[in-house]
């Protein structure tokens, strides 16, 4: 208890300093936080339409023919080993495996805006699930 | 990838049937031929979703899996009596999709009766399908028992008849499964009126069996694993002794037991769909008797896929799935328990890893 | 002059498992004891290699397997030993497109290569029998191949021989009269147990990170079997290890493409024959149409219909012809077959039963030539040997 109360005024000293010398300290505001979240909605919603999209590949497959709300991607288990590539592998190898296979498409760069959009989908749909990295 | 064991082959050899490539055990075997009378058995083919690419091409995919399906029932000896269809022949609705999806079935020797899906029906409403399969719903007899087929996949007309500036885009926005624009499905009430008469014709004791692509019971409303009406038309076939009801749509294997009838779902040849438990973000119904499928590795384009042959016992349906890269499953009726029961996978301590889904 | 190849190979294989090689005769295990053992240090790219209890690996009962292995007395002609077919000079396998058995007669498959069948979950490209022990008896008794009608006269050799009654005495600690097959099918086993094939060009590049041992073509090769190509998937390779084969069957449009038509006759007709007692083993091996309904024949399963096992692709440089027909003469007329959706000729009709893993490739002429060199980067470093020694 004695120690508890140590480092709770610590930690009020120390957020005291941040206050005074506002320029070193990753500070934000509510508005920030807000419109941040917009933007990562914003992705969320590209994702969608890209999931859903039968110009994403070449046959006119689209990801929600499977994976209605991007259920069974289980982004949470990534990366795990993934037989269809023989070796371990995030979640963006295996978007670009089905990219290639069922939708007959061009695979998408790592960091290409396409690519983050359908991650960004993807795990949003999955929220609030544990983390289970490997799991099969 | 069951092995037929020699009891079972000694029964074949004594009864002189058959029964190519099932994996039925000897007890459902026993079930099924106890008596004599109105034992028959048919096959049901279900969600091929033909779907056009241009020209002359459809998707690969698609196509390999009804070829494959109608191929392997036409494997089957005895020949099954007749072949249904479950609907979703199509993916949007086209002459070219319906045509080359019939084109496809031309080549099953039996007689196939057609169910209708949303997939072929949101684009033009049913016509260019009634003009290849004949009308949407209708009921035949068959040995003994009572067959009805409805079009379970229609919706509110404020939605079907204004809420769309184009036929095209209707389709397109009922074709996504998990699309929040689309619009639960529903028998009507110009079918609901006709079912209760052609029911009132038959005695309380003939073997109903419905056939309908949407299932007649509500499991998960956001991917239309629901039919509105469905407690209505369970009223209508509570009366009698023996009814069941089986249903497309969901791409898996569910049975279900609500009082008196039985729910059984049978596979896609296109794909498999995952367990609504596998959407974390909604509630479902997914009923408590069914033990899941595999799940399925998508390299082997037609695992999780499959379609059934259905022995009907008495009166009752007993499942017989054909699964690509799985073993085989049957879903039979267990009379004791009065109620459908996988002969396999009964229970929990038996289930594989594949069949769990998260 | 093959037996001093053999010899060799043997000795190899031998100094490679010194660490689980056992001197003791065999025993019957005690209840709670292990029920497999396995050699700690497999070779680069090879899982460790499993051991049925009641079989462990001894160096005598090696050498007993490697002896009846090669005995052509054990045939109705006495022209035919296992190694006929699976001739240690030709990777184990007779380099013919189906196995020539007693009298000139052929059978209707492929010789499928002894090497690394230990690692096999089944045995035979159909799966019909489960482990080695159990596989290696039924050549010796099929009409078209050792020819034997049962197996009396190899009982007897194996009872009357003294070089034999010595060793089966040594090995197994049991007098003459107690040989039976089941002690045959124990030796032989172990000694196909030996016949490894791994540390290929592919497993130092691979796993050890030796960018110098494959070459340019053979890179963008493995870049190909690991994408576009879709190999991996069945031929499969892991994080640690690659034993080439997922150890499934798979109709993959070989032999079932040119019988579409009788499928449902022939599938008919045979599964009444099995029910009426006919012999898979017999009627597979000597009727050519029988023979391409495949694991279906074994299981009656009809998703198996034309379905065989998927091979290992270690040492497949040395074992053509290929497929379990033999009908494709070079690796680049295999790729093609597989670029061109499971059919050999452009054009000819897809079997309704093919594997849903089987779809055109759209390779071009230079990804084949890459995915071929890449292919010939699998011979294992005895086989290199072995074959620099031919050469």
């Amino acid at each position: 208890m004695f120690k508890a109360n140590i480092t709770m005024k610590t930690a009020l000293l120390g957020s005291l300093l941040v206050f005074a010398n506002a320029s070193i300290a990753d500070e934000f505001t509510d508005a920030d936080v807000k419109r941040w979240e917009q933007q990562f909605m914003d992705t969320v919603k590209q994702g969608r339409e890209l999931w859903t999209s039968p110009k994403l590949g070449n046959n006119g497959v689209v990801c929600a023919q499977c994976h209605p709300n991007a259920a069974n991607t289980h982004p949470e288990t990534y990366p795990k080993f993934q037989k269809q590539l023989g070796k371990v592998a995030p979640l963006w190898e295996m978007i670009n495996w089905c990219l290639k296979n069922p939708l007959e498409g061009q695979p998408l760069a790592a960091d290409d805006p396409k690519m983050i959009a359908l991650q960004a989908y993807v795990t949003h749909e999955r929220r609030g699930v544990k983390l289970e990295p490997g799991k099969h | 990838m069951s092995t037929i064991n020699n009891s079972r082959r000694n029964f074949i050899k004594h009864s002189g049937i058959a029964l190519l490539g099932s994996s039925l055990p000897i007890s459902l075997v026993e079930l099924a031929f106890a008596e004599t009378t109105q034992n028959f058995s048919f096959a049901y083919i279900s969600d091929s979703h033909i779907q056009h690419i241009k020209g002359a091409e459809f998707v690969r995919n698609w196509d390999q899996g009804l070829k494959r399906a109608v191929a392997e029932a036409n494997l089957l000896t005895p020949k099954p009596d007749f072949v249904i269809f479950g609907g979703d022949l199509a993916q949007l609705g086209t002459k070219e999709e319906l045509d080359h999806g019939a084109e496809m079935l031309s080549a099953l020797s039996p007689k196939v009766h057609h169910v209708m899906g949303e997939h072929d029906y949101y684009l033009d409403l049913g016509e260019y399908w009634e003009k290849l399969f004949g009308p949407q719903y209708y009921s035949f007899d068959h040995k003994g028992v009572h067959f009805v087929v409805l079009n379970s996949i229609r919706t509110y007309d404020e939605w079907t008849y204004k809420r769309w500036p184009t036929n095209v885009q209707r389709m397109a926005e009922m074709a996504g499964l998990d699309n929040p624009n689309g619009s639960p499905f529903m028998v009507g009430d110009e079918q609901r009126k006709w079912l209760k008469a052609d029911l009132a014709k038959i005695p309380k004791t003939t073997p109903v069996v419905v056939f309908s692509h949407s299932p007649l019971q509500k499991i998960y409303k956001g991917w239309n694993f629901w039919t509105e009406d469905a407690e209505q038309i369970q009223a209508m076939l509570k009366p009698f002794k023996q009814a069941s009801v089986i249903y497309g749509h969901v791409h898996q294997i569910q049975y279900n037991q609500i009082g008196n009838i039985s729910f059984n779902s049978v596979m896609a040849t296109a794909w498999p769909w995952p367990y609504p438990q596998a959407y974390a973000q909604a509630e479902q119904y997914l009923p408590k008797l069914t033990v899941p499928m595999n799940r399925a590795d998508p390299f082997f384009e037609r695992d999780a896929t499959g379609w059934q042959f259905i022995n009907m016992a008495n009166g009752r349906v007993d499942m017989h799935f054909s699964l690509d890269s799985n073993n085989s499953r049957t879903v039979g009726f267990n009379k004791s328990k009065k109620r459908p029961e996988d002969t396999v996978y009964p229970s929990e301590a038996k289930r594989t890893a594949p069949q769990t889904h998260y | 002059m093959r037996f001093i190849i053999v010899l060799t190979l043997s000795i190899t294989s031998l100094f490679a498992y010194a660490q689980f090689v056992t001197g003791n005769a065999d025993t019957k295990p005690s209840p709670g004891t292990i029920k497999q053992q396995s050699n700690p240090k497999p070779m680069l790219g090879l899982p460790p290699l499993i051991i049925p209890v009641d079989n462990p690996q001894t160096q005598a009962k090696i050498e007993l397997g490697n002896k009846l292995f090669h005995d052509k007395r054990f045939s109705i002609d006495g022209t035919v030993s296992c190694s006929n077919c699976h001739d240690d000079n030709k990777a184990f396998t007779d380099n013919l497109p189906v196995s020539l058995g007693n009298n000139g007669k052929f059978g209707t498959r492929n010789a499928p290569t002894v090497i690394n069948a230990a690692y096999n979950k089944v045995q035979f490209w159909d799966g019909r029998e489960p482990d080695l022990e159990s596989q290696s008896k039924q050549p010796l008794i099929n009409p078209v191949e050792h020819g034997l009608s049962d197996y009396k006269p190899l009982l007897t050799i194996v009872q009357t021989d003294p070089e034999y009654v010595t060793a089966f005495k040594s090995v197994f600690n049991i007098n003459e009269k107690a040989i039976t097959m089941d002690y045959v099918a124990k030796a032989i086993a172990s000694f196909e147990r030996t016949v490894l094939s791994g540390n290929s060009a592919f497993d130092r590049y691979y796993f050890k990170g030796d960018k110098t041992a494959l070459s340019e073509a053979q890179m963008r090769g493995l870049q190909v079997f690991l994408g576009q190509g879709r190999c991996v998937s069945c031929h499969v390779i892991e994080n640690d290890q690659a034993l080439f084969t997922d150890s499934k069957f798979h109709n993959i449009g070989i032999g079932i493409n040119q019988i579409q038509q009788d499928v449902p006759k022939l599938a008919e007709a045979f599964l009444a024959a099995k029910n009426k007692g006919a012999n898979v083993d017999i009627s597979v091996l000597s009727d050519k149409k029988s023979s391409e309904l495949g694991r279906f024949a074994v299981t009656d399963v009809l998703s198996e219909v034309g379905a065989f096992k998927t091979p290992t692709l270690r040492d497949i440089e040395l074992t053509a012809p290929y497929m379990h027909d033999g009908s494709l003469k070079n690796l680049n007329d295999v790729v093609k077959h597989y670029n061109n959706g499971g059919v050999t000729k452009v054009g000819d009709p897809v079997n309704p039963y093919l594997s849903g893993g089987i779809r055109p490739l759209k390779l071009d002429n230079n990804q084949i030539d890459d995915l071929v060199a890449f292919l010939k980067a699998l011979t294992g470093s005895k086989a290199a040997n072995l074959a620099a020694k031919e050469n």
